[in-house]
């Protein structure tokens, strides 16, 4: 499937495609474009469109579109519902949500700082998000100890 | 210069390998061995030990390595001293020290997991350092915009929100009807409401129907004004001019159309209407 949202992701567009291509569907394509183009783009490469106001998949109240692909695909997780709450927080400026979401926030701007090109960002988000979720799934409790044991 | 350190990094070990290469030694070789071994190959490879007990570049006090790095090379960017805390909070597991260290953490460790080889894994860390960097130095004061209407100050809002919350009501949404009240000649614009608030207007807007009869805020303004304006036009005290004055409307015509749509007819017609006192 083909999926199509606005240019220049940061959380919750590079979140998305991360938990359908690793859940979902991991042949998904993902497309960015202008705002303006992403319902007429879609309808052209009949591609399903997110992450934008009007398409089914989008945020609902203080839910970002994450939530709602979780919630949509069954998605049940514990890992992927912690990564929810983080995604949240930073996709909604509401740092309070989880306590990874500023420190989430502040790589991904400055990701999307350093690569213009939104595949690349996509690239290197998916390895974000990787990460997030083997600390999710595996790490959660383990705290860091510099002294060498 | 080769630099060597402690196998499996996580933090520090891979925040000052980043460090010395964009802001010291650009050619630097790093190296990771085990613990025990980090000393002796030091010596044989003429490498500058770090992040190990009882070397030069280690932790001092509650201090990481990466603060070392800062004060020795004396790099004074201010954004490698947010950086810096950053770090610090995510490497000693400090993490209330600064808002960013625990999904500094999260992420690092997930990498690591990931990326078993350490070489790897440093590649990786380079990127996100060069991204947590580029937001210490160009992004740390811009908020994310949720979609492109909406710059929403969620968590300004919440923390006000969360003072004032266990009343139904609560309290700024009764401030807020009381101050609409008492300026409903002015005209009182949602920017104001929200600058002095210090909340997005777009997402005031949106919490203020929840409290105020699911009407917009600008829903709620009119309707004051034009029951105001009634209560007016029965007291046969004031020409339409004037009430058009007092509840706020620019001029007549505004007024009229404003006043039509809320009730069907003009203002003159509706006072022609309305049963003498």
């Amino acid at each position: 499937m083909r999926w199509i949202t606005r240019e220049r992701p940061k959380i919750d567009r590079i979140a998305c495609p991360w938990a359908i291509k690793r859940f979902i569907d991991s042949d998904a394509e993902f497309i960015y474009v202008p705002k303006e183009a992403v319902f007429e783009q879609a309808e052209k490469l009949s591609a399903i469109p997110y992450d934008i106001a009007g398409a089914e998949y989008t945020h609902y109240g203080k839910e970002c579109t994450f939530d709602y692909i979780i919630k949509k695909h069954g998605l049940n997780d514990p890992a992927i519902h912690l990564m929810a709450l983080i995604v949240r927080g930073a996709d909604t400026d509401d740092f309070d949500l989880a306590p990874q979401a500023a420190g989430l926030w502040a790589i991904s701007a400055g990701l999307s700082y350093n690569f213009k090109n939104d595949q690349e960002m996509l690239a290197i988000g998916m390895k974000v998000y990787d990460a997030l979720y083997s600390w999710a799934k595996y790490w959660q409790d383990e705290k860091h100890n510099w002294q060498p044991v | 210069m080769k630099w060597i350190t402690r196998e499996h990094p996580k933090i520090d070990r891979i925040a000052c390998p980043w460090l010395i290469r964009r802001f010291i030694d650009p050619g630097a070789e790093i190296i990771y061995t085990p613990f025990d071994q980090v000393l002796q190959l030091a010596e044989k490879l003429n490498a500058t030990p770090f992040d190990i007990p009882d070397v030069e570049y280690t932790h001092y006090g509650q201090e990481c390595t990466f603060d070392y790095f800062l004060k020795k090379h004396r790099l004074t960017d201010p954004a490698l001293k947010t950086l810096g805390v950053i770090v610090r909070g995510a490497d000693t597991d400090h993490h209330e020290i600064a808002t960013q260290s625990a999904g500094l953490w999260a992420i690092s460790a997930g990498l690591a997991y990931n990326h078993p080889d350490d070489y790897s894994l440093l590649e990786q860390g380079i990127i996100l350092y060069d991204a947590l960097y580029s937001w210490a130095k160009h992004l740390q004061k811009e908020k994310h915009t949720q979609q492109p209407d909406e710059n929403l100050l969620l968590e300004v809002f919440n923390n006000f929100l969360k003072k004032k919350s266990g009343k139904k009501i609560p309290a700024w949404a009764q401030e807020l009807k009381e101050l609409i009240q008492d300026h409903i000649d002015t005209n009182l614009s949602l920017k104001e409401i929200s600058d002095s608030l210090d909340i997005n207007p777009s997402y005031l807007s949106r919490e203020f129907s929840k409290h105020f009869d699911d009407l917009s805020f600008g829903e709620y303004i009119r309707k004051q004004r034009i029951e105001k304006a009634i209560e007016l036009m029965g007291t046969h005290t004031y020409s339409l001019t004037e009430i058009a004055y007092l509840t706020g409307f620019s001029d007549q015509s505004h007024f009229s159309r404003i006043f039509r749509k809320h009730t069907g007819a003009s203002p003159s017609d509706y006072r022609k209407k309305m049963p003498e006192k």
